[in-house]
């Protein structure tokens, strides 16, 4: 025979068991002995516990009025503070000398960030022997006297696909770039020789 | 023709009504749960101040008077916590008791039974406490306990059972 748990039973004897629960319990308990017993005990338990009702004697008048004097000095003690506090702000937030530094620090972040975004400007390397190596919106350009020799970038790249130039000490410079299609990075070095 | 009275005496004069009609059933309700005295009396301020700081929930009694009930459970239960358990005190520390109407011998009798359920209740964490209290001793349904303890019937009956498991067993190994 399966036993209802003792929280059940616990709860069958103040009545606090949903309808089929307390159905079942019931039903269990006609044939129970055990849980029967069990059911008594929890009842004695609750009788032994309403004793907890029962309070002291005491001089409530004296009491009360203690507490009401109490209640309403707290109450104006609440009211006071209220009324004495400041807010914490009482100006618009963004006002006159607030708002110009508000506005002057989002603009020079925006500018900043403009000028972060450039593409790198055209960069120049010039070798021992006057020979020119020059970064241009097209590719790497090698000039001396009149003459030109151009690397230049892929067509398809268009002007967000960044192309990275660093230009060497030594009178080279270097072409970064990335396909947009396929994604290699491609690096071209020219060197001025 | 008609009286006028002017807001703010209106207020207080509620206010003061509420404040009489409430204060024993409160002041006995959280004594149940911290049974102690004086700390029974600073809740219970405690409870009435929290509640008539939110004048607007006065307006209709009966909800005040449950709102209240609700404020001042809330009230004690968080008193239990901050305090680790309930203090019960002796029958004679309480101020001037009035011991006219009980015999010594009664008095020694009603202390100690009392000492007897303080430490089972010392067993139940405060939910608990205050789901026996509310449901064992003020006999009320499980749904307002649940509503009480702001929580589910589900929950309630949960902390009602295991309240009196516990209790039940501390009596079983008390009798040993």
């Amino acid at each position: 025979m399966k036993h209802p748990s003792q929280a059940t039973l616990a709860l069958q004897a103040g009545g606090d068991l949903g309808f089929l629960a307390r159905w079942r319990t019931q039903h269990h308990l006609r044939s129970c002995e055990r849980c029967r017993a069990e059911v008594e005990a929890f009842a004695t338990a609750r009788r032994i516990a309403s004793d907890l009702a029962e309070i002291p004697e005491l001089p409530w008048n004296r009491l009360a009025a203690e507490m009401k004097a109490n209640i309403h000095l707290g109450l104006s003690a609440g009211e006071c503070v209220r009324h004495g506090e400041r807010p914490v702000r009482e100006t618009p937030l963004f006002a006159g000398a607030r708002a110009i530094v508000a506005v002057a620090g989002i603009a020079a972040l925006l500018v900043t960030g403009i000028v972060l975004e450039r593409p790198a400007p055209v960069t120049t390397a010039v070798a021992d022997d006057g020979m020119v190596v020059q970064a241009t919106s097209r590719g790497i350009q090698v000039r001396k006297g009149g003459q030109e020799l151009r690397l230049n970038n892929p067509n398809e790249l268009t002007p967000k696909d960044t192309v990275l130039y660093a230009p060497d000490a030594q009178g080279s410079m270097r072409a970064r770039y990335v396909d947009p299609e396929s994604g290699y990075v491609t690096i071209n070095n020219v060197y001025a020789e | 023709m008609s009286e006028v009275t002017e807001p703010g005496l209106e207020l207080a004069d509620r206010q003061n009504r509420f404040v009489s009609d409430n204060l024993r059933r409160i002041f006995v309700q959280i004594y149940r749960i911290v049974g102690n005295v004086a700390d029974a009396q600073d809740l219970t301020q405690e409870a009435f101040i929290k509640a008539l700081q939110h004048q607007e929930q006065l307006k209709d009694e009966q909800k005040a008077a449950h709102w209240l009930s609700r404020i001042a459970t809330n009230t004690a239960i968080d008193f239990l916590r901050r305090n680790g358990r309930a203090s019960f005190c002796e029958i004679e520390d309480a101020p001037e008791v009035h011991g006219g109407s009980e015999s010594p011998e009664q008095l020694l009798l009603r202390s100690e039974q009392r000492n007897y359920l303080e430490d089972g209740l010392r067993l139940l964490s405060p939910r608990e406490r205050a789901a026996l209290i509310l449901r064992d001793v003020e006999g009320l349904p499980a749904e307002e306990v649940a509503e009480r303890l702001n929580c589910s019937k589900a929950t309630v009956r949960s902390h009602i059972a295991n309240a009196r498991i516990k209790f039940r067993r501390y009596m079983e190994r008390r009798k040993r």
